[in-house]
């Protein structure tokens, strides 16, 4: 076990160092790139220019910089973007958190509630109409470009049946924090979860059914029925249990990416300030430093998560061993 | 006895009490008359939404709704009028007691300082503060500090700035509150740049940290709070005396909401949450926010335009130039683009310029158009037409394109990321052959334009600006002696009239828009109280309610 | 007494009893006709197919829509233009502010953009008009073009060489395998939307002319290349998962035994058992790739303007998506349908390659 977590701590290690290499040659590579013009404004003169180089240290060497940034990073933690001299990039990930794991923890409570409901109503309805019905709703759900869903949903909610008491509550786009207001932050997020979570819940019903309809075959389960127990209570505690291996793994890394900014496309489609938003927005301007620090961030959970996925699979299957 | 004694004492006590009450009444009635004279257009609360602001320090602010908030609290030497109307363009003394006086040779302004002028903290305001303001710019590397390089000494100063370092070209004397400015070479746009923000006065030893609403103001209104997630807080400056051109201001607070998505600003104000909006409101969506509040037009200093690279074929024909001028259908890119909400233009400045004499060279006509081009022998010549990855410029680049196309010339459309779209069509060795660009003034002078834009003698080969690679002898030299001019009189206006129609003739651009911008307000705030002043925009100082 | 010969057992025995027999009654079936045979019961597999197949086939056809029905490129600007829709003319975009010189106001109307025709303007703006006046109609097939090339291309690069990284990851384990999925996880963690834009900008300028490969700027290859090198862990951890308890067979340790060396071992005996799993991974992908690539021209790091692609076009229509919606709802429902049939087909096989389903999508 300890020489597990050796091997993936090393291995994060490598992979975040070599994540933040990259970015950050790749930035550099870009043509037409020049943070110091960034920093100079409008009109600048040629001197105020190759002052405004030296000044941030952009007239040294890419190992050098690359040096400076990490310990400004994660040393001083006063690293600066390159658009706004007064946003602090530490700060500005540490306030976009809170809304990018509102927005996910309640997608994925959703998505875990309704995909196991889906699941089991198809096994119970198995050889009727109502398994392929489902089934092909579920489809339709990971069918669907989360972005466009999003867009769709702001059009019939905040304007074609914004009037009607089906969606009168719905407020314009926005993030009021938990702590300012509880009940406008859940209306804000109501929405966002419910587009956030029709693709995953589609996937994850699919993924639960084929599980249990394979448990269903097993010995134990027949073993179960034979004792005499209900239906439901075979259902429920033996073969559920039974068939969450793949669900929990898949649910670690897809809930580790999301965590990391993988909502971006959602957040901005809603206007939600997270982490995804600030990805996005930094990548239209080329702001080097918070590019930096939201990749690191996302790189983090999701090497993370996905070591911890491998430690739980290793232990509900025993013939996985971790690597 | 005792009874009638007590009744006595007990009147006694409550008429003394009385009187000390009324006396302390008059004496607050009196403080507050003396500190609040009765203005009745006075209200409680002003609350604004503004997309966005980048800096709310004097010294760094760069974006016109930073310098809307900012234009009633940081006070500079000269201002421009509280008026609507081209009046607002014209400079007037803001905490100098009157326009400079100004050498022969156009290089020596000097200025004399209000008396009594004091900080919003108490503090007195000194002529060496004005000179710390231009130190800060260069020791905190200020996005407006190219502009003031002219100044004597500036340059040299700016190579290594530091707290005591000396910039030769400004002398002030705190006790005669005299500041004088020596300029290395004259310029003509000096007063206007002086009028920038950038040179507004701030207590001297002030560091070039950025400081976010906390610098001491000189204005009606100093900032209260400031949270970048939230907005910002402006209220009355207590040390402000209002002057004939700075008025007290009505609002007693502005409280300002910084909110990006334009829908929800307009929401915002539509549901009663706010009563003014700047958002850029999508073209489709204007007219339904029209119904359902007080929508406002702004004119402002912009021109949208494509350059043609007169070094790079086929735009180094002149035919081929003003044939792309011929094949433009102006009117209708101001429908498509913007939904009509835009100026159709052929001309380098604005409509807001004195100096404005509208240009009507080139008519709309394709067929000529295509004569040109075959005259010059440019059909099928291949062309990269450039634009930044924004909506509206690729919309109308994608038009241009297509225009290009149907005049006979082999037009393709490449797109730029917009943080390094500039510095790519600004730099010579990507032989760009045209493209989209705008400019938004910086300051209200013509030299803002044909300096920056097209003064061949400015052309770099990276950095570029002039992105049309223009370059003419007869407009260079002229443009060269204008910038010695200090003053905008008519016949200098005159003067840039015509060197902007000399340019136009040899069309190394084609201006196709100025575009207007929507200012929402609140149903409850009546038309007659929303001033538009021509460079800062609604006139916060002067709504009322 | 025996006839000599009648009870002698000989190595010919076997095959002189089989002769005997009818021949068709012991015909072995592989797999793969088995699957087949499964494959063919599955009436809404095979109809999802079917849609597939016909968007397709009617994305190819743009070129011949564009020309004989509604005589219109997918660039070509029709702004100024007048269309007859059942009889009466109508502008293709009208309205917008209108601007009075003499007072300085503008009057503020709505921008008119024609609503979908249908069939009364005989196939011109059947899914009526955009912000430039483009028909929409011709840009959805066109998009739906360089969409499903960027989709479907994606898909094969990406499970090719997911299929050999995980071949080797399987089959050598150890170090190899460690390296591999530290490999995967790097490019699972990656920013793609940075990659894209980088790669995209850079090559948007002059393009890649190096190494014999001509890669010109606005090329298709770019968002093909960036798409499927973000998907290999996406394809490549559930086959590796797969080698994996394959590798603990005994036909492999058979194979090993007889002398088969690495190359043998891995293309003779691992692949054949992967290649129906590879065959399903490889149908979902390009329903995913399609998706991601809608998400990276949303995002402008795709398809640039003005050629169109389903993820771009819902990004240019959602500007005008409360006066114009259909812009944004049909790029969207081509997706929807276009995915959902590839979804519904890929089940489909892997209910008839692998009714076990023991293998499934990681994502």
């Amino acid at each position: 076990m300890t020489a597990f977590v050796i091997r993936r701590l090393v291995g994060m290690v490598f992979v975040l160092f070599t994540i933040t290499v990259l970015t950050f040659l790749i930035f550099f590579a870009t043509p037409g790139v020049d943070p110091a013009r960034q920093f100079a404004g409008r009109n600048p003169d040629p001197t105020t220019v190759a002052a405004v180089r030296h000044q941030f240290g952009l007239d040294r060497s890419l190992p050098v910089q690359y040096a400076l940034m990490m310990k400004r990073l994660f040393i001083s933690r006063d690293l600066v973007s390159y658009g706004n001299q007064a946003l602090e990039v530490v700060p500005a990930i540490k306030a976009a958190t809170p809304v990018t794991l509102s927005l996910v923890t309640g997608a994925a409570v959703l998505w875990v509630v309704f995909s196991m409901l889906t699941a089991l109503l198809a096994v119970v309805f198995k050889g009727t109409l109502v398994d392929p019905l489902l089934m092909i709703l579920a489809l339709i759900g990971i069918s669907m470009p989360v972005f466009w869903l999003g867009e769709v949903m702001n059009l019939i909610t905040l304007d074609r049946w914004h009037d009607t008491f089906l969606f009168s509550w719905v407020p314009s786009n926005g993030y009021v924090p938990l702590t300012q207001n509880p009940w406008q932050w859940f209306l804000h997020l109501v929405i966002p979860w419910i587009t956030l979570s029709v693709l995953y819940i589609g996937f994850y019903a699919r993924v639960l059914r084929a599980d249990l309809l394979e448990v269903q075959s097993e010995d134990f389960v027949r073993t179960a029925r034979a004792k005499g127990l209900s239906p439901q209570r075979v259902l429920l505690r033996h073969m559920l249990r039974n068939s969450m291996i793949t669900f929990v793994s898949l649910f670690g890394l897809d809930f580790g990416v999301l965590v990391g900014g993988g909502a971006l496309l959602t957040e901005v489609v809603f206007g939600l300030p997270g982490v995804g938003k600030l990805t996005y927005d930094s990548l239209q301007t080329l702001d080097l430093p918070v590019i930096m620090a939201t990749v690191i961030y996302g790189a983090f959970f999701i090497t993370i998560m996905s070591a911890v996925v491998d430690v739980v699979y290793a232990r509900l299957d025993p013939r996985i061993r971790p690597t | 006895m005792t009874g009638k004694r007590r009744w006595g004492w007990l009147l006694g006590v409550v008429a003394i009490a009385a009187g000390l009450a009324m006396m302390a009444a008059a004496f607050s009635a009196a403080g507050t008359k003396s500190r609040t004279p009765s203005n009745p257009q006075a209200f409680p609360k002003l609350r604004a939404v503004l997309d966005t602001i980048d800096y709310l320090d004097p010294q760094q602010a760069y974006t016109g709704q930073s310098w809307w908030a900012m234009y009633d609290v940081y006070e500079t030497l000269l201002t421009y009028q509280h008026v609507t109307g081209p009046a607002g363009y014209k400079l007037v003394p803001g905490l100098a007691q009157s326009l400079p006086t100004i050498s022969k040779n156009g290089k020596v302004y000097h200025f004399k300082l209000r008396k009594g002028l004091k900080y919003s903290s108490g503090r007195k305001v000194v002529a060496s503060d004005f000179k710390w303001a231009i130190k800060r710019g260069f020791l905190a590397t200020g996005q407006g500090v190219g502009f003031y390089t002219d100044i004597a000494g500036a340059k040299k100063y700016a190579a290594h700035p530091t707290a005591g370092g000396n910039i030769s070209g400004i002398i002030t004397n705190n006790k005669t509150r005299s500041i004088t400015i020596k300029l290395a070479t004259p310029r003509g746009d000096f007063l206007t740049i002086l009028a920038l923000i950038f040179a507004a006065p701030v207590p001297g030893g002030t560091g070039p940290a950025i400081q976010n609403g906390s610098i001491p103001s000189t204005g009606p209104y100093k900032f209260k709070s400031y949270d970048p997630n939230h907005g910002f807080v402006m209220t009355r400056n207590k040390y402000f005396k209002p002057t004939k051109f700075i008025p007290r201001g009505n609002p007693n607070e502005v409280d300002v909401s910084l909110v990006g998505d334009a829908d929800a600003a307009t929401q915002m104000v539509i549901n009663g949450a706010a009563d003014y909006s700047n958002a850029a409101i999508p073209p489709d969506r204007i007219a339904n926010a029209k119904s359902k509040g007080r929508l406002v037009l702004r004119q402002t200093a912009n021109t949208y335009y494509f350059w043609m690279n007169i070094n790079e074929p086929p735009f180094n024909k002149l035919k081929v130039r003003q044939a792309v001028n011929y094949a433009l259908d102006r009117g209708k890119m101001q429908t498509l683009i913007w939904g009509g909400l835009g100026q159709a233009t052929q001309n380098v400045l604005p409509p807001t310029y004195p100096s404005y004499r509208k240009l009507k060279l080139y008519s709309h006509n394709v067929t000529k158009a295509k004569q040109l081009i075959n005259q010059a022998g440019a059909n099928g010549a291949k062309v990269t037409v450039w634009a930044r990855q924004v909506s509206d410029s690729v919309d109308s680049a994608t038009y241009y394109t297509s225009v290009l196309n149907s005049i006979g010339l082999d037009a393709k459309l490449t797109t730029l990321p917009r943080a390094t779209y500039y510095t790519t069509i600004g730099n010579k060795a990507t032989h760009a052959q045209t493209g989209w660009a705008r400019w938004l003034e910086d300051y209200p002078h013509p030299l803002d334009w044909f300096d920056v834009l097209l003064n061949g003698n400015r052309i770099t080969n990276q950095d570029n600006n002039n992105y049309a690679w223009y370059t003419n002898k007869t407009t260079n030299k002229e443009i060269e002696s204008l910038k010695k001019a200090p003053v905008l009189t008519p016949a200098v206006n005159a003067r840039w009239a015509k060197v902007e129609k000399q340019i136009m003739q040899q069309a190394p651009w084609a201006p196709w828009s100025n575009r207007v911008f929507p200012e929402f307000f609140n149903k409850s705030i009546p038309a007659k109280c929303i001033h538009v002043q021509r460079l800062y925009g609604i006139d916060l100082a002067r709504l009322c309610k | 007494m025996v006839e000599p010969g009648a009870t002698d057992l000989t190595l010919d025995t076997v095959s002189l009893l089989a002769s005997e027999e009818h021949e068709v009654a012991i015909v072995g079936r592989s797999p793969w006709y088995l699957a087949w045979r499964r494959l063919r019961r599955n009436y809404v597999a095979l109809a999802s197919l079917g849609v597939f197949i016909l968007i397709v086939l009617c994305c190819s056809l743009a070129p011949v829509y564009a020309h004989h029905v509604a005589h219109s490129g997918p660039n070509d600007i029709h702004a100024g233009e007048h269309v007859r829709v059942s009889g009466v003319l109508k502008p293709v975009v009208s309205g917008g502010a209108v601007y009075d010189p003499a007072t300085n106001t503008f009057d503020v109307q709505p921008v008119i953009y024609l609503a979908p025709t249908w069939w009364h303007a005989n196939g011109r703006f059947v899914l009526g008009t955009d912000k430039l006046g483009h028909d929409e109609a011709v840009r959805l097939l066109y998009g739906g073009l360089n969409s499903l090339k960027i989709g479907i291309g994606s898909a094969f690069l990406c499970t090719f060489f997911a299929l050999v990284l995980a071949l080797l990851a399987g089959h050598f384990g150890g170090w190899t395998d460690w390296v591999v999925s530290r490999f995967f996880d790097l490019i699972w963690a990656f920013p793609v939307f940075l990659l894209a834009i980088a790669i995209g900008s850079a090559l948007q300028v002059n393009g890649f002319h190096h190494f014999g490969i001509n890669i010109e700027p606005g090329s298709l290859w770019i968002p093909t290349l960036v798409i499927s090198y973000v998907l290999i862990p996406y394809v490549g951890r559930p086959i590796r998962g797969q080698i994996l308890s394959l590798r603990e067979k005994e036909f492999i340790e058979a194979a090993i035994g007889q002398g088969a060396g690495p190359m043998r071992v891995m293309f003779s005996e691992l692949l054949p058992n992967v290649a129906s799993t590879v065959l399903v991974l490889f149908t979902l992908i390009i329903a995913n790739n399609i998706i991601t690539e809608a998400g990276l021209s949303f995002l402008g790091a795709g398809v640039r303007p003005p050629d169109p692609s389903w993820g771009n076009l819902i990004a240019t229509g959602q500007d005008q998506i409360q006066t114009a919606p259909w812009l944004c709802l049909a790029p969207g429902i081509a997706i929807v349908l276009t995915v959902l049939s590839l979804n519904v087909f890929g089940d489909g096989l892997r209910d008839a390659l692998d009714p076990r389903a023991k293998v499934r999508l990681e994502h």
